[in-house]
């Protein structure tokens, strides 16, 4: 190349010294560029850190159902990885390949589609990730097949869903086991997964599969073996949980509380009990709350129950929660579809008022009363003789550990819980959506709780949310467990935590005596 | 017939001005001049490349000339023509342009005023290197850079000093075949002179470096060469620099003392000088010559002349041009002149140089006012003073004076902005507020091309090739 040669001599002082400093003007070029580049990536990924949204529904009902209560952040799966799960594990998704194998409850949308999330399961895009995971409706909202009247006196036969209700399809244990055997699996790696993510919807973008092959899935997976190494240890020592049901507080300790398993004693390992319904919460405050009536607090019982469902103290949000919270202050339940004899009713309602209604209020035409003199109180179980693996499950070092680390220093700490030694007297509204019955749903009905225990089912089928009128409950028929299939679930009542002693409060009362209380009960 | 109009002249100063110190005579050894006012070292580029001198600069000097002062300092003139300090200015480097020379001094003793040519060689500080120079690294007593604009130079061999302290005699005797009063030898400012006196700038290690005798000897040598040249009778004045504050740009030395100054002007008067002009600064300009303002929108629009000549200038005309750096030029210029006034910025230093010589000593530095000037010369701190931006303003100051007033009704600002138009326009007044209008302001630059030269067909002969 043939370069002019320059005209003066400070030009010629100044290409020699450019030629001179070219490697320094090189590298300081590229030591600004890549700061630029750097400093442009940092403020992306600045703003992808500070991302924390999730989508907002007016309409009450439906942020109930599909509204987040902070749960997805630190326990939540990765949308896309929620959506191509059934893709990289068919086997486990049964016919319909989605989540409904494992109870959970859809619904269509307004064009007549199946929503793409189930109830009970909200969105929210964290650090510029959609995740998915829990809110109240996974473990209250349940369904049932009947045929009901509606305020209008028309009249539908069918399945519905029932907000509020305790979730009586939900296979909590055999999502969970899912869910942690995958992590387990080969095929939740990136060279599987990512294809499967991609079939299942738009295809990643080059920095989005870098994301999802380098952080999201080995972060997932490390946290699915951790709950898996903490939480099988546990499940090997429990019998099956079986639809409705949860033990509520021993995973809790185990993974929120980071417990080891060995600290916890034998006699609390089995906490299995089923999902209660929430209607009507604004009489309940003040009232002893949960199964063991260990906590007087709405409030508090709220915020524990969320982090039951995978809140943290860092990803909880409180403005969820309260809305969700205030609407189910006087959440009523559907009305009793049954229509018995008023005669036999009004029999069965002396009966219950002079022995039932000092511990659980009463029914009449104009709704629930939620007053009584034990009403909400604990009923100590040396009384009650109800099976005590739940209230054990709940003790006092668990309770000062909730103390001692959950909100420390807010106004939202925790200080109301107690370790109690008994179950509460619970009010019974909604009582024909409760089924089966007890803490541990160990009676199938009304009717087999007003027998004596030798009476009531040893083995009885769970899962079924058709009524049954004669004995108010859900269509419950007798199993034999040891060659019962795993599903329908054959619950099993001489499994540990299963027993179906106790409540022995009305067995002695005579065959007309007994219908005609039924007769009152169906009316709940 | 010169001397007829210097009396005529002198007849017209009013029995008040008689008296006056300011109109008396003053005599050197081989030269008397009418007042004590010098027109200081000034012009613009109104010369032929080539380096002879036109009909501009005659009109040009003789606009002070006709206004009363007793002498004419001319511009630099260049003895060799790589000593150009502004292309466009007149040298004195060539035998055949002593004609021009003697016709410009007919013209201003026309005017009964006398004048010196100052001989000069800018060394490093070359403004607008020109079409000779470009080319090539100046010659200096360094080969450091240039501090303030990044001009490159080259340290002078021996025979290089020895050829240009030749220049010099030949220059000086130039003058005084051309009929020219005096010369003075431009050792102040920062040019070759003060390239080599000064210790914040010379860094040689030979006889014309390190100790102040060794530095001083180039100045000294040209001396001796220019009595050699034109003898004893010849009058011969220096121009030195009193303080270096070398250090405008802060990293630099600050270069010579002023008792080191006073030691040079004992050692010229010794060497054969018959006067000594008293300024300041290592560089040219410098904050404290010319002292006054430094309007920043006048050197952005001018300073664009300057960009090609030095490594720093463009970086300077940054500095100059963008209001968000102007502050940090504005902090280095103007932290020297804290404390100090405009008017007779030079005087205590002419002081002390005029206690030490018996020499008539000059000075330079803002003189306007006549009281001022009065009593500089009556306190003994110069014999005379020089000025060029008052001049420039009001060439018919010494009327002024003579009438009795202080100061002209529209006095000089020392806005400096006929300064930071030299590198680009024609020299004059620039100062907005003495005009009613840039017209106006225009009118007065063009007044020095009226009288135009005689033009003619050239022969044959005259046209090359």
């Amino acid at each position: 190349m043939i370069t002019e040669q320059p005209v003066t001599a400070v030009e010629d002082a100044l290409h020699r010294r450019w030629r001179l400093l070219t490697p320094v003007y090189i590298l300081l070029a590229i030591i600004s560029l890549t700061g630029i580049v750097g400093a442009v990536l940092g403020a992306i990924l600045l703003w992808q850190l500070v991302q924390n949204r999730t989508p907002y529904y007016a309409d009450i009902v439906d942020e109930f159902k599909y509204g987040s209560i902070g749960a997805e952040p630190y326990s939540g799966i990765p949308y896309r990885i929620w959506r191509a799960l059934p893709t990289l594990f068919p086997e486990h998704f049964g016919s319909l390949q989605d989540y409904s194998t494992f109870g959970f409850l859809y619904e269509n949308d307004a064009n007549g589609r199946q929503r793409d999330l189930p109830i009970g399961i909200s969105r929210r895009t964290y650090r510029n990730v959609d995740v998915v995971w829990f809110n109240c409706a996974t473990c209250h909202t349940g369904t049932v097949n009947a045929t009901m009247t509606d305020a209008g006196g028309q009249q539908s036969t069918g399945r519905r869903i029932i907000l509020g209700m305790p979730s009586n399809n939900l296979k909590l244990e055999r999502f969970i086991r899912f869910l942690l055997d995958a992590g387990a699996d080969e095929r939740l790696s990136a060279e599987k997964l990512i294809p499967a993510i991609n079939k299942t919807g738009p295809e990643l973008g080059l920095i989005e599969e870098f994301i999802y092959r380098w952080y999201i899935i080995p972060t997932l997976r490390d946290g699915l073996l951790k709950r898996r190494t903490r939480l099988f240890p546990l499940l090997r020592q429990q019998p099956p949980w079986g639809p409705g049901r949860v033990d509520t507080f021993n995973p809790y300790k185990l993974i929120q509380a980071d417990m080891p398993l060995a600290s916890l004693q034998k006699d609390e390992l089995i906490g299995i009990a089923d999902f209660p319904p929430i209607f009507n919460q604004g009489p309940r405050e003040n009232m002893h709350l949960h199964w063991d009536g260990n906590n007087t607090s709405l409030a508090e019982r709220n915020l524990s129950a969320a982090i039951g469902a995978g809140v943290t103290p860092d990803s909880v949000d409180f403005d969820g929660i309260n809305r969700v919270a205030d609407w189910l202050k006087t959440l009523r339940a559907p009305p009793s579809p049954y229509h018995p004899d008023p005669r036999a009713v009004a029999r069965g309602r002396d009966i219950f008022m002079s022995q039932c209604r000092a511990c659980h209020g009463f029914q009449d035409s104009q709704g629930y009363t939620f007053t009584g003199e034990a009403i909400g109180q604990i009923e100590p179980n040396s009384k009650l003789g109800a099976d005590p693996h739940r209230l054990g499950s709940y003790t006092e070092k668990f309770r000062e550990y909730q103390l001692a680390n959950f909100f420390v220093g807010t106004s939202h700490q925790f200080k109301y819980f107690v370790k109690t030694n008994g179950y509460a007297n619970l009010p019974l509204d909604g009582l024909w959506l409760r089924a089966p019955y007890l803490h541990n749903g160990s009676v199938p009905t009304l009717a087999d709780l007003l027998n004596p225990l030798e009476q009531r089912p040893v083995a009885f089928v769970r899962g079924s949310d058709t009524l049954d009128p004669d004995r108010g409950g859900f269509v419950a028929p007798p199993c034999v467990p040891p060659s019962a299939p795993a599903d329908p679930f054959c619950y099993d009542t001489s499994k540990p935590g299963n027993g179906n002693g106790g409540h022995l409060y009305g067995v002695n009362l005579t065959a007309g005596q007994k219908s005609d209380l039924l007769a009152y009960l169906l009316t709940f | 017939m010169t001397e007829e109009i210097a009396s005529a002249a002198a007849e017209s100063v009013t029995p008040a001005a008689a008296k006056d110190v300011i109109f008396t005579p003053l005599k050197f050894n081989n030269l008397e001049v009418k007042n004590r006012i010098f027109r200081s070292s000034v012009s613009g580029r109104f010369d032929n490349e080539d380096g002879s001198l036109t009909q501009t600069r005659i009109n040009w000097e003789c606009k002070f000339a006709k206004g009363g002062i007793g002498a004419i300092i001319s511009s630099y003139v260049p003895v060799l023509m790589e000593g150009r300090i502004i292309a466009g200015y007149a040298t004195v480097h060539r035998d055949d342009f002593i004609p021009y020379w003697q016709k410009l001094g007919e013209a201003v003793h026309s005017f009964g005023c006398k004048f010196i040519m100052q001989l000069s060689h800018s060394g490093r500080q070359m403004d607008v290197p020109g079409v000779h120079n470009y080319a090539r690294p100046t010659l200096s007593s360094t080969s450091k850079k240039e501090s303030l604009h990044g001009f490159l130079c080259r340290a002078m061999t021996i025979a290089e000093i020895h050829y240009t302290i030749d220049a010099f005699a030949k220059g000086a005797w130039r003058a005084r075949e051309a009929g020219l009063d005096g010369v003075e030898l431009h050792a102040a400012n920062g040019y070759l002179f003060t390239q080599f006196l000064s210790s914040g700038i010379n860094d040689r290690t030979d006889d014309y470096g390190g100790s102040l005798t060794n530095r001083a000897r180039f100045l000294l040598d040209v001396i001796s060469a220019i009595r050699a040249e034109v003898g004893s009778k010849f009058h011969l004045q220096v121009k030195i620099s009193a303080v270096d504050h070398n250090n405008v740009v802060p990293w630099e030395k600050k270069g010579n003392t002023l008792s080191e100054s006073v030691q040079i002007a004992k050692w010229c008067e010794a060497a054969g000088a018959d006067a000594l002009h008293v300024s300041t600064g290592s560089l040219f300009p410098h904050p404290l010559n010319p002292p006054g303002g430094f309007s920043f929108e006048t050197i952005a629009a001018t300073y664009d002349a300057m960009i090609s000549s030095g490594t720093s200038t463009l970086r300077n005309y940054f500095l100059f041009r963008y209001p968000i750096l102007r502050p940090i030029f504005h902090w280095a210029w103007f932290r020297m002149k804290r404390g100090r006034p405009v008017e007779g910025v030079g005087e205590d230093d002419a002081r002390a140089i005029k206690a030490a010589v018996k020499i008539p000593v000059i000075s330079t530095g803002g003189w306007q006012t006549a009281s001022k000037i009065r009593d500089a010369i009556n306190s003994g701190a110069c014999d005379g003073v020089s000025i060029a931006r008052s001049l420039i303003a009001n060439p018919n100051l010494p009327k002024f004076w003579a009438a009795g007033d202080d100061l002209p009704p529209s006095p000089c600002t020392y806005c400096n902005r006929c300064l930071l138009n030299a590198p680009k326009n024609p020299m004059g007044c620039y100062e907005p507020l003495r005009f009613a209008n840039h017209a106006a302001m225009v009118e007065q630059l063009m007044t020095i091309y009226n009288t135009h030269p005689t033009l003619q067909v050239p022969t044959p002969q005259q046209v090359s090739p």
